[in-house]
């Protein structure tokens, strides 16, 4: 199990990376934690004849917060996203979701750009992009666009990246929601989720749920947000009924994958108790219970 | 696009604080590396994708997957392998607790165990048994169940915070 | 016999964690070898295939490489295995190093690239281009069985490669004369090791001496010398074995694999070091699995749930290549499945199928599904009875008056106490107290289940039981103590640990049979130029055999030394005479009291003023020991869990696990601990989340470690453990073994625990492992309603 032979190089300046990448094409794939593109070199399930550090390029690796936007530079590491003062304060529920990527030793090197170039359906990350609507800023050959998460991520591990582009940030619009929830399950402690279940709410005066996001990851080919969910809880009350009937018509409204190992029906199910779980530590988070 | 060369680079790589140069390609790992190129063999290869932890080494003194480094990566950056944590006749804090608690059998996931921890118990000196179960899901150990590492770990942040004898 | 020792039973720490924990150990691939050359296999990608053409000329050509070598190449530098062991219903088997015609499961190595380093060897590997005609594959007993079935192995004339019956006393008339009878099923899934330390060797060739030096991690060095040499065409005599550290095996180390015999051929075709690590996926898809079987259980009860009669059928799924006998591990199965209970009626049919997956072999606790087969049969009948499981239990299970003991299959169970642990574990757990809160939880839709298993673990096999088996082979073990000139202590034994820590028990055995410290006792294994010829380290035999023989060969030591002191002291003889920490000491009134003679002097001596010595005493202090223990020692167990399962994800937690264990005399009780927390460990992490899994074309699924999980701390309990020690009356200083019973009792116990939990919406565990998405099945077979559940 070792890797293909490469040619490596490791560019001062995102410039200069932006050149590497350019001039190597599709030959040339960006390095940055190497927690997901390591094993798959390692098994030569990818085999780039040019391999492009990113790391140093300690300017991606940042944290912004103005009074809308959560700007996270894509070299920043899941350790200090799940860490940071400025990201508890702002976007809990994204520090929450970075603090239960693998296990504490993978956290100190992988990166929110690998973790959305990687597009692993289960993944945290892009969950939490794509249900708070973020968006990713990307720069290539003709300088940088930006793009929504959920339109850059278009199937399992297929994204809208061309030869040359490097995700340089991701922008998380704020604010959000005081109520929040990340609730996943995996078989075994640390492992990609089999169903997870991002959460985002306010209750106005009268206690009735506003602005909710309610996206879903291990779903589909992609994470999901439910708009159509969302429009169905906005204004009322999260009560049992509300949140029984919102559980019951997500789980209706995916189509999971059918596998003899995880069958859709399991799925489904776990979609259900998931998002009654996530509306239940939401609300208990806030009530202190 | 042009082939990949396959020919040695030439580095110069810091490791445990000594300055070792070496000759490999860009596309050795630095767990081969540490292991053939500069005879540090306390690092171990249980799985080569990630998942088993025996390779954990620190990168400028934060544990990572020497599996998932190229050494070529490390040039510029301080390594630290489970040579510089302690000697046969000092053990650390947590090497001693380790063989006071019975916290290992074949011995072979824990280089890892004790690097990972090497870091974490500096930057956590209090930790539950539960965040210590959390942190050691990134170390597979078959021998144990364990549930001694566990004990192994709490001792050594006891007496690290200078709480036990 | 237990009291008064003072070295046995010390909880003497670890003699190799000093190393070990400091990453000083030194395991296979730490050992230098300056040019040894790498090799990489090419390995099958389908289940079943005829190899057409293998064309290496491509890879032959890059930088580095060395050779390519197939099983047509290996044909002539090795000979075939054979086994053909006298046994009824077994058909003989023949294997080549490496395939030639085809290949019999997905990652069959049917290629072996050598270069000078593994990088290149695996550059080279991927351009060995093999021509496949693909046949269909047999993936399941079922399709093993079935009328039209491909053959697995074109010599044999079908895929029940074994298949052996029993019938003692009357089970037919039990049933006829029974108040019910109660089936019950189990099916165990495909386990493999994963030692966290893969396979690997490193053979060194020397061409002048014509001998090969083998560097692997063995737990059988001797038996796997012997086989090397007779496979290479060499002698005994041209071979060393040697066996560094050893990052686990569980089994796994004990065949001579067709990868380490290729690199052993090659290394002396080629005249250089050869050296393989296999790599992680190689390991889970093609070193070893384990454990599939498919039982059935019938029994013949009484209304008080008195077994009458047990009828048993077990199918295994071998794999695709037999590396031991097809009876070997079912048969153990049969062989002591009523266990702790009083059956004599009692029938077995064991049949063994070759499929298209990797090859069998033991795995700690080859017999593991027994006491969930025996135990979940007790279960069936409480729950059919309407009875307390425990009150089944206890109507069935042996006590002191039943013993010795001897099963309806012959073999004789003596100084065992299943009632014993059954009631402490009782008592322990509280079962009374459990079902309060049981029914308390129920009430608010939480569902808790009690499991108990209780376990009579097969531990050491003497030859008497080899003989009785029809496998030719011995049970005995060896041992050499030397005292060296400075009094120092030597000693060796043929087994070879993979991570137990044999150096601190062993050398007390040897310490305790002497008369000095442990400390001062080294004992040396793995070189089979330096150890006696034993049979090595499987099942729990190491304490028995491997203990039990350096402590008997310890107190001849010991004799000749009190024979000289007595002499040295001008005393008749030495009846009088003791040591102690290496100090001679002399009963004087009532009293043990140092006469100011050490071990030392002794040694001096017997080394270096031999003339002195007392006649028909010869120089030196060199002294040896074979041993060979009953056909089968026994140490038994209960073990009792409490879990909670998630109806909603079908996820189960464990609230508490406890265990009681006689294992006898114990030698280290830290080591003793030890070895029951990982077993339990393993057992949980096999029924809860392990699975070797193959796609209905035979594609293997689980290559990595993030498919076949490997449990982490979080998925595991804390485990309480109460001891109970019973010596054996027939084993030296009382020693049973141990180290597998917990794989078995774990296994059992949990599935007891779900099925006791969710008997309310009926539901009992027929199969493992228990994913959730499968109790979220069976929950919803068992009840369509519960589709609609109401969330908590
Ligand atoms: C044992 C283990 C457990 C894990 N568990 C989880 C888990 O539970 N949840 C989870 O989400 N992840 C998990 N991961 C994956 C981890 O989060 C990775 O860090 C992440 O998926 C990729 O980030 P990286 O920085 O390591 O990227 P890399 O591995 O370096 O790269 C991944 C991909 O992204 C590309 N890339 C990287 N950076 C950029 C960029 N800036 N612009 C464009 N392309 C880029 C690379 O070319 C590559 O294709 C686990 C990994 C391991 C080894
Ligand atoms: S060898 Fe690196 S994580 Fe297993
Ligand atoms: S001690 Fe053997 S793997 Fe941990």
């Amino acid at each position: 199990m070792k890797p293909a032979p490469f040619t490596y190089h490791r560019p001062a300046s995102l410039a200069e990376a932006l050149t590497l990448l350019l001039r190597h094409g599709p030959a040339a794939k960006p390095l940055a934690g190497g927690q997901s593109l390591g094993p798959m070199l390692n098994m030569r399930l990818a085999r780039p004849a040019h391999l492009v550090d990113l790391n140093d390029l300690i300017e991606l690796d940042s944290l912004r917060v103005t009074e809308d936007t959560l700007e996270v530079g894509a070299l920043t590491r899941h350790h200090r996203l799940a860490n940071a003062p400025e990201v508890q304060r702002s976007l809990p529920l994204l520090g929450a979701a970075a603090a239960s990527i693998g296990h504490y030793t993978i956290r100190q090197r992988g990166t929110i750009g690998g973790s959305l170039a990687h597009a692993d359906p289960a993944a945290q990350l892009p969950l939490i992009a794509v249900t708070l609507g973020a968006t990713l800023v990307i720069s290539g050959p003709d300088g940088s666009r930006e793009i929504a998460a959920a339109d850059f991520l278009q199937s399992i591990m297929t994204v809208d990246l061309r030869d040359g582009e490097l995700i340089t940030a991701v922008r998380f619009p704020l604010p959000v929601g005081d109520l929040w929830a990340y609730e996943a399950f995996s078989r075994r402690h640390g492992d990609f989720a089999l169903v997870s279940v991002a959460l985002s709410f306010s209750r106005d005066a009268e206690g009735k749920i506003v602005a909710l996001r309610l996206g879903l990851g291990g779903v589909d080919t992609v994470p999901l947000r439910l708009p159509e969910i969302e429009a169905r809880g906005q204004g009322r009350l999260a009560d049992e009924n509300t949140i029984r009937d919102l559980a019951i018509a997500t789980a209706t409204a995916i189509a999971p994958e059918d596998s003899e190992q995880v069958p859709a029906v399991y799925r489904r199910e776990l979609a259900e108790t998931l998002v009654v779980r996530a509306f239940k530590a939401a609300v208990n988070r806030e009530e202190g219970a | 696009m042009s082939a990949p060369t396959q020919d040695p680079l030439t580095l110069s790589l810091s490791v445990n604080g000594e300055t070792h140069e070496v000759r490999v390609p860009a596309r050795k790992l630095l767990s081969d590396v540490l292991r053939d190129d500069i005879g540090l063999t306390g690092t171990h290869v249980g799985c080569e994708h990630g998942v088993c932890g025996a390779c954990t080494i620190l990168i400028d003194g934060r544990p990572a997957r020497a599996c998932l480094t190229f050494a070529v990566q490390m040039e510029g950056h301080e390594v630290t392998t489970i040579e510089a944590v302690g000697r046969p006749d000092t053990l650390s804090a947590l090497q001693q607790a380790l063989h006071e608690e019975h916290g290992l059998q074949c011995g072979f996931c824990t280089p890892g165990i004790v690097v990972t921890f090497e870091h974490y118990l500096r930057e956590n000196t209090n930790p539950t048994a539960e965040d210590v179960r959390d942190v050691l899901s990134g170390n597979l150990c078959r021998c144990t169940g364990y549930q001694n590492i566990v004990v192994a770990v709490l001792k050594a942040a006891a007496r690290m915070r200078g709480e036990l004898a | 016999m237990s009291d008064g020792f003072t070295e046995i039973g010390r909880a003497l720490p670890r003699k190799e964690d000093r190393r070990l924990v400091t990453g000083r150990g030194r395991y296979l691939d730490d050992l230098a070898s300056p040019g040894a050359l790498h090799v990489s296999f090419v390995r099958s990608p389908h289940a079943h295939a005829r190899i057409l053409e293998i064309d290496s000329a491509e890879a032959a050509e890059m930088p580095g490489v060395v050779g390519v070598f197939t099983g047509r190449d290996l044909d002539h530098m090795t000979t075939r295995l054979r086994l053909a062991p006298p046994i009824e219903g077994l058909q003989p088997t023949e294997l080549t190093t490496l395939p030639i015609n085809k290949v019999r499961f997905h990652g069959d190595p049917v290629a072996c690239v050598v270069a000078t380093d593994r990088y290149l060897a695996e550059d080279a590997a991927e351009c060995v281009t093999v021509e496949y005609e693909q046949l269909r594959a047999v993936t399941s007993i079922a399709e093993a069985f079935a009328p039209d079935a491909a053959l697995v192995d074109d010599s044999l004339s079908s895929n029940l490669v074994s298949h052996q019956t029993l019938s003692v006393g009357d089970p037919a008339a039990r049933r006829a004369e029974a108040h019910r009878v109660v089936e019950a099923r189990f099916a165990l899934h495909r386990h493999t090791h994963v030692p966290l330390e893969t396979r690997g060797c490193l053979a060194d060739w020397d061409d002048g001496r014509a001998h090969l030096n083998m560097h692997i991690g063995n737990q059988v060095p001797h038996p796997l010398r012997s086989q090397l040499a007779s496979r290479l065409g060499l002698s005994e005599s041209q071979v060393t074995v040697m066996s560094p550290d050893v990052g686990g095996a569980f089994g796994q180390k004990i065949a001579l694999y067709r990868e380490e015999l290729t690199v052993a051929a090659l290394s002396r075709h080629l005249c250089r070091p050869v050296r393989w690590r296999e790599d992680r996926m190689e390991n889970l898809m093609s070193a070893a699995h384990a454990r599939e079987y498919e039982c059935r259980t019938r029994t013949s009860v009484s209304e008080t749930g008195r077994i009458l009669g047990l009828e048993l059928e077990i199918d295994e799924d071998f794999g695709g290549y037999c590396f031991y006998p097809a009876n070997y591990m079912a048969r153990v199965i049969a062989l002591i499945m009523t266990g702790p209970y009083r059956i004599q009626d009692y029938a077995y049919e064991v049949r063994v199928a070759l499929t298209n997956k990797c090859g069998a072999g033991p795995m700690r606790a080859p017999m593991a599904i027994t006491s969930w087969v025996m135990e979940g049969t007790i279960d069936a009948i409480a729950r059919d009875l309407e009875l307390d499981p425990v009150e089944v239990r206890r109507v069935n299970a042996l006590g002191p008056e039943d013993l010795p003991y001897k099963m309806p299959t012959g073999e004789i169970l003596e100084d065992v106490t299943p009632r014993e642990t059954l009631e402490m574990a009782v008592a322990a757990i509280d079962v009374a107290a459990f079902r309060e809160r049981q029914t308390q939880a129920r009430s608010e839709g939480r569902y808790l289940g009690l499991g108990l298993c209780t376990v009579i673990e097969s531990t050491t096999y003497g030859s008497e039981f080899y003989k009785s088996a029809g496998i030719p082979g011995s049970g005995h073990e060896s041992a050499w103590v030397r005292i060296e000139p400075s009094g120092v202590v030597n000693a060796s034994v043929g087994l070879m640990g993979t991570g137990q820590g044999y150096e601190s028990p062993l050398s007390q055995a040897v310490a305790e049979g002497l008369g000095v410290r442990s400390e001062d006792v080294t004992v040396h294994m793995g070189n089979t130029d330096i150890a006696p010829y034993g049979m090595g380290s499987r099942g729990g035999r190491g304490a028995t055999a491997g203990g039990g023989t350096l402590y008997l060969c310890a107190l001849k030591a010991r004799e000749r030394v009190l024979a000289i002191a007595a002499s040295m002291l001008d005393l008749n003889d030495a009846g009088g005479l003791r040591m102690r920490a290496g100090q001679i000491e002399r009963m004087i009134g009532d009293d043990w009291q140092k006469v100011g003679l050490a071990l030392t002097d002794v040694a001096r001596r017997a080394y270096l003023d031999p003339l002195v010595l007392p006649e028909g005493i010869p120089p030196g202090l060199d002294f040896s020991q074979s041993y060979d223990p009953p056909a089968m020692t026994y140490s038994n167990s209960t073990h009792a869990c409490e879990v909670e399962v998630d109806l909603q994800t079908g996820a189960i937690s464990i609230d508490r696990y406890l265990v009681a264990e006689d294992s006898g005399t114990i030698l280290n009780p830290i080591v003793v601990s030890g070895q029951q927390q990982g077993a339990i460990a393993m057992g949980l992490s096999g029924a809860l989340l392990e699975q070797v899994v193959y796609d209905s074309s035979g594609q293997n699924l689980s290559a990595t470690l993030a498919d076949y999980l490997v449990a982490s701390p979080n998925e595991l309990p804390e485990f309480e453990i109460l001891h109970h020690h019973t010596p054996n009356r027939r084993t030296p200083a009382g020693i049973k073994g141990m180290a597998e019973g917990g794989v078995m009792g774990a296994i059992g116990v949990i599935a007891n625990a779900v099925s006791d939990a969710l008997a309310p919406r009926g539901v009992t565990i027929k199969r493992l492992p228990l994913t959730p998405q499968s109790i979220r099945a069976l929950l919803r077979e068992a009840a369509p309603s519960s589709m609609k559940r109401t969330q908590s």
